[in-house]
């Protein structure tokens, strides 16, 4: 019982120091996050043009907003757009492989082998201080984009049962996405140059993961692959959820499934992290 | 050691005292000024950036591939956005080929601007925050020449040849296009690669003139992320923006405030013809802009580089 | 050889070209703005439209001639204007107010003329290429001054002979050391045969030998071609080997402009007095001499005003029983700490400046250059 206490009371400890450490920065953040909505402005045009061509077509009603790609009208291209941004406000980790990697390579590793703390799990407590701190001053910029976006958003806003699942998806897709990067930053005990392997990786993760269109889109035998990966459930599958496109029993087979990569993943990190310190110590660091 | 240096000047000092005293005058009688000094300098630079880049060969590749990597995806996305689409705009001619040929114009620019401009833009922040803009104001040179091409990422180029081969590519499809083929002639060509040159200048302009207002903010962190954003515009066909008074507001922002939208839009108009045969209207005015345009900003940034300069303060560290 | 007459706009030269100094500076003054930053988040959005400045005088109207020639140390605490006024004189900053003319030239109007002619080393910062090896910078440097081929290859041989670094010239700057790095940045300052050199603490940071080679090397090369350098140091031992001229700047003001021997003479009222007692009865009666500032015994340092050195050192041998003893002039840095501490508090008295101790205004001109 005390063990947990003081383990407890340990994880509050990161929790709030992490907080604190992020609140210095807070000016920059919220306009940042105002930025980042600005490259959306091309993509709703260049979405229009699309669909209004489509319209022009022989034949067509010429109303832009009958007009589907694969279930998606306009709209819903562009509501799924801003519900990207959203899902990757939960799973990107910015800094997380480098910093990583960084300790590995530095050798500050060596000071969680000395003190009772577990690295991963700090790591974890000071992610979620960090994305915390992050809604809280974000809040303001998406609550107001959404808000102007609001028309597009054909479904009105999402049942209690979607809700939840979306909940679930969010929180499901920042665990998948801090075990991912988690476990590239560690291959850093094998690998000298995993900075620029990271930057592959984000950019993988971009097509991927449905943050440059919606997965349906794809081509045959491309999706047949994307469907294999974990990395959907990090941007498509959260935002998909939202719109209404995963519904009942296909929900909580998505959800079953997030999850149980999140599992996955986490445990090839520890394995990773296991593996790495024997190496490690190995070599006498 | 010591002993070393005490005795050498003994030496040498003959061979020092004859030479003569650079008089006042000196500065006047050293040939060869102009455009020469300035093409010697730049060569220097080439050089010295490949020597330090096949330094680190291992990263050189990396980077080459992750550029490249972006460039596919960008492929990619297009060629799935045609599976389903004609062209992008309705009547604007951006059919699949047409547009490659934007798409590839765009790599070229792009890579161009990120292997020559945007490292020593970056760099220039970095001098000013740093104080090392010291050296290059004690140089007896242009300035703004100086900082503007010692840096070059050539990894970024690979983009380049991408680029080529794509124009290529959906170029030769369109000539052989039996409804309606492209014709083209040297003149064209010619144009195409001009105006290349106009959007190049216009986006270092554009650049420079950003970096250099980081001598009065003294910020320099955001100037890439926001420099992303802005080129997010320039990525695109010009008439997608034309509709609402939105789309509207940012096409005239874009093309007559920050002049951005015209880099990619006019070399590619001309030579792919969107609205063939021929070069309509709009193209010849368009590219009348853009030569106007290219003149004044490259002023303006000239004009600002300069004021900035006036309040730099050489931090020392 | 076509001679070409002076440009019109430096008619000057023309009229008396050797009464004219090489440097003139005329009460020039920098002022910087700088931006106080408030804690707290409410304080900070404020801040983002209403900026609270604050003044700092890093040069309070400073006049100098300098001739040409002269090698002209200037000696003063961090933050006391010595930078700033290399940095003028290179054209590097503009003054806030002042006029000053290096060989004729305004150096803040950076003609290309000027900028042939002098060159600036600073310890702080390199100028080099860092990945690439130093030959790459000295390459770039003869293409920017437009060093004939020639003359390029014999400076250059004649400075990497001097300085001892043929083997290093292909090594990337990076792998080189601190000493090493500053040698080449001294050859590539001085590929160009400026007339005038500017050194900004070129010994910084460098171990005594490498100290001592720069020293050498800058002792002899202007003797030798007799150009003018100013330099500014930290280093005591720099000035002892190098300087003529000591120009004492602290808070932005000049304190002395002199020979070395003059501020010894001036500021220096006491010698050390270092005896070693055969026998150290009466040890403690020594005080009556002057202040004892160590006590070992048998060994004993005294200070003693420099008037009564030889009453006083005939009246100690006389009573004790001295086995050696030694009179030396106190070390400078304590000459010159003295003579900032006094100059501060003169000014303290006279204006009504804000009082701070020398460690504050160190802080407040590292503010206002970042």
């Amino acid at each position: 019982m005390t063990v947990w206490r003081s383990r407890v009371r340990l994880w509050w400890a990161i929790f709030r120091v992490s907080v604190e450490e992020r609140l210095v920065y807070r000016g920059d953040f919220a306009f940042g996050t105002l930025m980042r909505f600005l490259p959306m402005l091309t993509q709703i045009f260049l979405w229009w043009a699309i669909f209004d061509a489509m319209a022009a077509r022989p034949g067509e009603t010429s109303d832009v907003n009958a007009i589907r790609i694969k279930g998606y009208n306009l709209h819903d291209m562009i509501a799924y757009m801003l519900l990207v941004m959203l899902a990757r406000a939960f799973s990107s980790m910015p800094g997380l492989t480098s910093g990583i990697a960084g300790s590995i390579q530095k050798g500050e590793i060596k000071k969680f082998l000395i003190q009772p703390v577990d690295m991963l799990g700090s790591l974890l407590i000071q992610r979620i201080a960090h994305k915390l701190v992050y809604y809280l001053i974000a809040i303001g910029p998406f609550a107001l984009v959404f808000f102007l976006c609001r028309s597009f958003f054909d479904a009105g806003f999402p049942a209690p049962d979607q809700l939840f699942g979306l909940v679930l998806a969010l929180v499901g897709s920042f665990l998948l996405g801090f075990a991912m990067e988690a476990c590239l930053g560690l291959v850093a005990f094998w690998l000298l140059e995993v900075t620029s392997l990271a930057f592959i990786f984000m950019l993988l993760t971009f097509f991927l993961s449905g943050h440059m269109f919606p997965l349906d889109l794809m081509p045959a035998p491309l999706d047949r692959l994307i469907g294999m990966l974990p990395f959907q459930y990090l941007a498509y599958f959260p935002s998909a959820v939202a719109l209404g496109k995963v519904t009942g029993e296909d929900l909580v087979w998505g959800l079953v499934i997030q999850y149980l990569w999140v599992i996955g993943c986490w445990v090839l990190c520890r394995w990773l992290w296991v593996r790495g310190l024997v190496r490690y110590g190995g070599y006498g660091g | 050691m010591a002993d070393d240096v005490r005795t050498k000047p003994q030496q040498s000092a003959n061979r020092i005292v004859n030479e003569p005293i650079p008089d006042a005058t000196a500065g006047d009688g050293i040939t060869g000024t102009g455009p020469l000094v300035y093409w010697r300098v730049f060569r220097t630079f080439v050089r010295n950036s490949l020597v330090r880049s096949m330094g680190f060969r291992a990263n050189f590749w990396l980077e080459c591939v992750s550029s490249v990597c972006w460039t596919i995806m960008n492929l990619v996305f297009f060629k799935i956005v045609f599976s389903y689409t004609d062209s992008i705009g309705r009547n604007t001619g951006w059919g699949e080929n047409e547009f490659f040929v934007f798409l590839g114009t765009t790599w070229i620019i792009t890579a161009l601007i990120q292997t020559f401009v945007m490292p020593n833009a970056q760099e220039f922040s970095e001098l000013i925050r740093t104080g090392h803009l010291d050296f290059a104001l004690l140089k007896p040179i242009d300035t703004q020449f100086l900082i503007s091409f010692p840096q070059m990422v050539w990894s970024n180029l690979a983009n380049l040849f991408l680029g080529i081969l794509l124009v290529g590519y959906a170029v030769l499809r369109l000539m052989a296009d039996e409804s309606n083929p492209l014709t083209l002639g040297f003149t064209q060509v010619g144009l195409y690669l001009f105006f290349i040159l106009c959007g190049l200048v216009i986006l270092y302009s554009v650049m420079i003139a950003m970096a250099s207002t980081s001598i009065w903010l003294g910020r320099n962190q955001t100037l890439y992320t926001f420099w992303f954003y802005l080129t997010n515009f320039y990525r695109q066909p010009m008439e997608i923006y034309q509709q609402g008074m939105w789309g509207w507001t940012l096409w005239g922002f874009f093309t007559f405030v920050i002049p951005i939208l015209l880099v990619v839009n006019v070399p590619a108009r001309i030579l792919a013809e969107p609205l063939r045969p021929g070069l309509d209207e709009r193209t010849w005015s368009l590219a009348g802009l853009t030569l106007l345009v290219t003149l004044l900003m490259l002023g303006l940034s000239r004009w600002v580089f300069q004021a900035a300069l006036t309040s730099y303060r050489s931090a020392s560290s | 050889m076509v001679t070409r007459i002076a440009p019109p706009e430096k008619p000057w030269r023309l009229a008396s070209p050797k009464t004219m100094p090489l440097i003139e500076i005329d009460q020039l003054s920098k002022h910087y703005q700088v931006y106080q930053k408030q804690e707290g988040l409410w304080a900070s959005v404020r801040g983002l439209f209403h900026r609270q400045y604050r003044q700092i005088t890093a040069l309070d109207a400073i006049s100098l001639q300098v001739e040409r020639g002269e090698f002209v140390a200037f000696l003063g605490p961090n933050g006391a204007g010595k930078t700033t006024t290399l940095k003028i004189l290179s054209g590097v900053i503009h003054p806030t107010s002042g006029t000053c003319r290096v060989m004729g030239h305004v150096p803040w109007q950076r003609a290309n003329a000027y900028r042939r002619r002098f060159a600036l080393v600073m310890g702080q910062k390199n100028q080099l290429w860092w990945d690439l090896p130093a030959q790459e910078s000295f390459r770039l440097h003869q293409h920017i001054y437009q060093i004939p081929a020639e003359q390029f290859q014999a400076t250059r041989d004649e400075l990497v002979d001097l300085l001892g670094l043929a083997k290093l010239m292909r090594q990337p700057v990076r792998e080189l050391s601190l000493g090493e790095r500053m040698k080449m940045e001294l050859t590539a300052a001085l590929l160009h045969r400026p007339e005038i050199l500017f050194l900004d603490e070129p010994t910084i940071g460098l171990d005594v030998v490498a100290q001592h080679n720069i020293q050498q090397f800058l002792k002899h090369y202007q003797e030798v071609r007799s150009i003018t350098i100013l330099l500014t140091s930290h280093y005591m031992k720099d000035i002892e080997a190098l300087c003529q001229r000591v120009v004492i700047i602290n808070e932005g003001r000049i304190q002395f402009d002199g020979s070395l021997a003059e501020i010894v003479g001036k500021f220096d009222q006491e010698r050390i007095v270092s005896l070693r007692l055969a026998d150290t009865t009466g040890i403690a009666d020594l005080q009556q001499f002057g202040r004892v500032t160590r006590s070992q015994p048998p060994q004993v340092q005294l200070r003693i005003p420099r008037s009564q050195v030889t009453s006083a050192l005939t009246e100690i041998l006389n009573r004790y029983q001295v086995d050696d003893v030694s009179v030396s002039d106190p070390p400078l840095e304590e000459v010159f700490a003295h003579l900032f501490t006094q100059g501060r508090e003169a000014t303290d008295q006279g204006a009504s400046a804000p009082k701070e101790d020398m460690a504050g205004s160190r802080r407040l001109t590292g503010e206002a250059r970042h």
